[in-house]
């Protein structure tokens, strides 16, 4: 029977899902664990993998649709199936939790253990094959589950497309270090000659001509979080009324602050708290103060927050993403930084959970550690402001009223705010209780967070 | 350096070697007072007596089955077959003892023995008499297999091959018997398995052998005005085959014409594309091997439909033409 493609729940109580686009067209081959469905949430967008490998067929829902979660949204044809195999729609009853006693399937399929007997287990060896990609026809991997596996990976390869060129070419591209890709052979078919191959090279060694259209080079497909990137970004930049607002913060306390806080972590066992974290709290106590500035913008009204959760957009080696440290001004700053510490993990390896991305209702963007100065940044949508964090540097300033200049370790904090929500006092107001936060850490004390 | 034509030079070496060792002699149908079917051994009566220039019955089997013999207990007998196309007759002599005696003996026995055959077209001799078998012959160890283009390789490989300790077939062909070259007076020899390069060239090479030698060299010389310049290798011995020289010269010109009389399925072109293959040279291949050979059927009597049945030189110039130019 097809394999059906069942859209996964992703939250407690998400009940639908829209389909973005589907990276697959029916017809198309997909492997399992392959992207398949791009899908948004109205939390965060997500990639649906295949759950099996097969020919993607009978697309239930389509491109901005929304489906509905645990249901079959597509089936995955196996060599030999056909349509007509796919069972007749009916509901299909969404699996509840039910204690049943575990047997070897199950084992199998939970522990990921795969039986096989000797010969097959020979025979993968041989043909390295992993065992555990192989489906066991009979709950067991046997001589045939392996034959079948093989000649099915067999089909998968694909025929390599290759410039047609003469031996003779080939040995002199080799020789010359010319790419014979590149060449546009005058042979039959456009099959690359020696002579070809010989004036490329006399060409690469001559003195290169100018270029009047830049030449393309590698190509990245705008897909997937890429993509989400570049929609939101342009419509906030287009539809939020962005206003910035500049200061200069004097560190001194903030940092001596935070060393001595790290002697406390030391003793405790703790990582020393970052900058950043130390940044977070203070950030999350003047919101609690400046509630416009952790709001957002409703059909007819402006809700303001209550929960304080503070994004901090992290550059990954796929682009850019924005964990959220939760209820911020309820943790404490070792809090604070153990959840940073752990978030910031979970995004180098691309393993953050949906959760640990949405509900942001403030975010805070460091470019300090490449040495940047002060910088803007745009609003993540629905949320009406940014923080935009330079690097510390240490500045003579002017520290009292007799002109008395001293050397300063200062940032630059930039704030991005949605006019629409928040007028520049209001704006103003914020920045300046966030700076005597900074400036004069006491002050949380006495007020209290 | 006087010229002579490629049947003096065979009649040449033969007497030569006869008057210079008493071991060697001749066998065959109407080769004494008749002078042999081509005129060969015209004269040789006369100076040898009927003992050494053996006239037998119209039988192939009994001429190479004595030559073998002979030769297994220490003569040098040359066998005459009036054309190739006999040779078929005297398969099982040829095949089975002459080659394979050396081989089941140890090494105790040698069989020193040449059969000449005029092969090929263009008598209008028909399909009994116009065969090229070369390639049946080749197919055989234990089988040299000669085919000389002039009256000087002719000399020199007829007395290498009388020397040699194993059966040599001597291919001979007709339309050649009445072409002169130049030949030096006295004794020399050419050694077998060595090719020749008759024509230096860098653009192609052109693998050939016997009559297709000349008409190659016509189209290289009237290539060559255009700016084409094909090297002409000679074969001279079909088996052991020099594929050294093939090699070398493929990578060279970069580019492979194999030319022969014989029909091209099952032909010897296709070995020589599969030393190609096989060696080195096969990189510096910059167009497909190409072969022009006979066509594969019976040669006809009518002399145009002849012709046509086997490469001139108009198609060799046209195969030249497009492989440089490639066309393929």
């Amino acid at each position: 029977m097809p394999t059906p493609f069942i859209m996964p729940k992703m939250d407690m109580d998400q009940e639908v899902v829209t389909i973005m686009s589907w990276l697959k067209k029916e017809g198309d081959r997909i492997e399992k664990g392959e992207p398949v469905i791009e899908v948004e949430t109205d939390k965060i967008a997500s990639e649906i993998e295949a759950p099996e490998s097969g020919i993607l067929a009978n697309i239930l829902y389509h491109e901005n649709e929304e489906a509905p979660v645990t249901k079959v949204v597509a089936y995955i044809l196996k060599e030999g199936e056909t349509l007509e195999d796919i069972p007749a729609e009916k509901e299909k009853p969404v699996a509840t939790a039910v204690v049943v006693e575990e047997n070897a399937d199950e084992l199998v399929e939970k522990k990921g253990i795969t039986f096989a007997t000797p010969l097959a287990e020979k025979m993968a060896a041989d043909l390295n094959i992993e065992i555990s990609e192989i489906p066991g026809s009979s709950g067991k991997v046997t001589r045939k589950d392996i034959e079948a596996y093989a000649t099915q990976i067999k089909d998968q390869v694909k025929p390599r497309v290759e410039t047609p060129a003469t031996p003779a070419a080939r040995r002199l591209a080799e020789e010359s270090g010319v790419t014979i890709d590149n060449i546009i052979g005058t042979g039959p078919n456009q099959r690359v000659q020696a002579v070809d191959v010989i004036s490329a090279s006399a060409q690469a060694v001559a003195p290169r001509p100018i270029r009047v259209q830049p030449e393309a080079g590698t190509q990245v497909p705008l897909i997937g979080k890429r993509k989400r990137t570049a929609e939101r970004l342009t419509s906030s930049y287009q539809e939020t009324p962005h206003i910035y607002l500049s200061v200069d913060v004097d560190m001194t306390r903030a940092e001596s602050t935070r060393k001595r806080i790290n002697v406390i972590a030391d003793n405790n066992g703790d990582s020393p708290v970052s900058m950043t974290s130390y940044l977070i709290k203070v950030v999350a106590w003047a919101l609690k103060r400046h509630p416009y500035l952790n709001s957002k913008l409703g059909d007819n009204n402006i809700v303001l927050l209550k929960d304080i959760n503070i994004g901090v957009a992290t550059a990954v080696d796929d682009g850019l993403i924005v964990p959220v440290i939760h209820e911020a001004n309820l943790l404490s700053i070792q809090d604070i930084n153990e959840r940073l510490r752990y978030l910031s993990k979970q995004a180098r390896e691309g393993s953050l959970e949906a959760g640990e991305v949405s509900g942001g209702t403030f975010t805070i963007s460091n470019l300090g550690m490449y040495g940047i100065h002060s910088f803007t940044a745009i609003i993540n949508p629905p949320q009406s402001a940014i923080l935009a964090v330079g690097g510390l540097v240490r500045k003579p300033i002017v520290v009292d009223e007799q002109d008395t200049i001293e050397v300063r370790p200062m940032i630059t904090l930039t704030l991005g705010a949605d006019h629409r929500i928040v007028d520049g006092a209001v704006a103003a107001m914020f920045l300046s209780d966030l700076v005597m936060g900074l400036e004069s850490p006491e002050i949380m004390l006495y007020q209290g967070f | 350096m006087p010229e002579i034509t490629y049947r003096e030079a065979i009649h040449d070496a033969v007497t030569e070697e006869m008057r210079r060792d008493e071991n060697v002699f001749l066998i065959g149908e109407d080769i004494g007072t008749y002078g042999g079917a081509f005129g060969v051994s015209a004269g040789m009566l006369a100076e040898f007596g009927p003992e050494r220039i053996r006239e037998t019955p119209i039988s192939e089997l009994a001429i190479v089955g004595a030559a073998a013999g002979a030769a297994m207990v220490g003569m040098r007998p040359i066998a005459e077959m009036m054309f190739m196309d006999f040779i078929l007759l005297a398969m099982e002599p040829l095949v089975n003892q002459a080659a394979k005696a050396r081989y089941m003996f140890g090494g105790k026995v040698t069989v020193p023995m040449v059969v000449r055959m005029p092969g090929g077209s263009g008598t209008g001799a028909a399909a009994q008499h116009s065969q090229s078998l070369e390639s049946l012959l080749m197919h055989i160890p234990g089988i040299k297999v000669v085919a000389p283009s002039t009256a000087y390789d002719a000399k020199g490989l007829l007395l290498s091959a009388i020397r040699d300790p194993n059966p040599v077939c001597f291919v001979e062909h007709k339309l050649l018997y009445k072409v002169k070259g130049e030949v030096p007076d006295g004794e020399y020899t050419i050694p077998l398995g060595v090719a020749d390069i008759k024509h230096p060239g860098t653009d192609i090479t052109v693998v050939t052998s016997g009559i297709m030698v000349q008409k190659s060299l016509n189209v290289a010389k009237k290539l060559e005005a255009e700016g084409i310049s094909a090297e002409i290798l000679d074969l001279r011995t079909l088996r052991p085959m020099d594929t050294g020289a093939i090699s070398r010269s493929v990578k060279k010109t970069g580019r492979l014409l194999v030319v022969h009389e014989a029909v091209q399925t099952g032909g010897w072109a296709g070995e020589v594309m599969a030393v190609v293959s096989s060696s080195e040279a096969f990189d510096y291949l910059d167009a497909p091997m190409r072969r022009l050979a006979g066509k594969d059927v019976p040669i006809p009597y009518n002399r145009f439909l002849e012709a046509a049945a086997v490469p001139q030189e108009a198609d060799i110039e046209a195969e030249i033409r497009a492989i440089v130019r490639n066309k393929y």
